[in-house]
């Protein structure tokens, strides 16, 4: 079957520039990842947890591909708005359905970049024991940071451009591209 | 000098968190958008705290200087804002290498133009990005 072009996602393709990171490219180091925990994490049957929404497509092939028993279970957070701020600091909209103490943490992420969520979960997290907690994030980039955190399985390092695709979205758009792409300038100006 | 300080969880939950006495002494708006993001994440963070000597004359008196705009003491990192474009923001990128060489233990992050657009489109905030996107960006910058 030849090789799709971005013609053929219709609608979806509008405003999309490069693709950075290909579906094979992804579909290939999500495998590597899925390798590692699945080795790392055997018999300990490690709970999973992503931040919805932009987790949703690395979560659901990650778990696919492991090898190893192992849970999952979301949380959401309140994202910085003009509206929410007014309601004072960040919170969980919604919290875990599993207790975690004394349970093995992976948790999941589709991009790192300030790191200003990831800080507030990970603290959240940390205050109900969990046996252990680990980070797994698809997409780093590094030059948004501000506060800085080990990360133990890292797909891609991210250029500093504002991309889209498998999880990441502009204006709850792009989500659903498969790959990974630059939107282009007049996106941003419309 | 001034030197003000910001703590999200000392915010009553129904004000904005940079009270208005505070949100006064930012020179520019990205400033006090920035702010109010870290006091919404919980992050400790000071505003223009310490002033880097970069330059002497001949007598010893300080000729050019450096006060990055946020300093997170948590992270011990000084943060720099610039809404400039790449080409008028010589003079800043210079203070910046004046700063590695004479105090390479000190951190500091510089979110340049573009950065600070990325950054407000993540935070949902895509009026103030399209403020730096326009040509203003360059006027208001100190």
């Amino acid at each position: 079957m030849p090789a799709k072009t971005l013609a053929d996602y219709g609608e979806l393709a509008e405003g999309v520039g490069e693709i950075l990171i290909s579906e094979e490219r992804l579909r290939q180091r999500v495998a590597e990842m899925a390798r590692q925990i699945s080795l790392d994490y055997a018999g300990k049957n490690p709970l999973l947890v992503g931040v919805l929404k932009g987790v949703l497509f690395f979560m659901s092939d990650l778990l696919q591909l492991l090898t190893i028993h192992a849970e999952i279970d979301f949380i959401a957070v309140s994202n910085y708005s003009l509206e929410t701020r007014k309601r004072g600091m960040v919170r969980l909209v919604k919290d875990l359905e599993i207790p975690i103490d004394g349970r093995h943490i992976l948790f999941v992420e589709d991009v790192i970049d300030t790191g200003l969520t990831l800080n507030y979960i990970l603290n959240n997290l940390r205050s109900r024991n969990p046996a252990s907690l680990e980070v797994c994030v698809l997409f780093n980039k590094p030059n948004h940071r501000l506060i800085e955190m080990p990360i133990k399985y890292k797909g891609f390092d991210l250029p500093d451009r504002f991309v889209v695709g498998y999880g990441l979205d502009y204006r709850e758009k792009y989500r659903n591209l498969p790959f990974v792409a630059l939107l282009k300038p007049e996106v941003f100006r419309g | 000098m001034k030197s003000i300080k910001g703590k999200a969880s000392s915010s009553p939950p129904d004000t904005p968190a940079v009270s208005p006495s505070r949100r006064s002494s930012f020179y520019h708006p990205a400033e006090e958008t920035f702010a109010t993001i870290l006091d919404y994440y919980g992050i400790e963070w000071e505003y223009e705290p310490r002033t880097f000597p970069l330059e002497w004359d001949e007598r010893g008196n300080v000729i050019e200087a450096f006060s990055p705009d946020f300093y997170l003491p948590q992270q011990d990192l000084y943060i720099e804002l610039t809404t400039l474009r790449p080409k008028l923001s010589t003079k800043k990128n210079h203070k910046l290498r004046r700063m590695k060489e004479l105090y390479p233990e000190i951190n500091v992050k510089l979110f340049k133009r573009k950065e600070m657009r990325d950054l407000m489109v993540k935070f949902g905030l895509y009026e103030q990005a399209a403020m730096i996107a326009g040509t203003g960006a360059q006027n208001q910058d100190k």
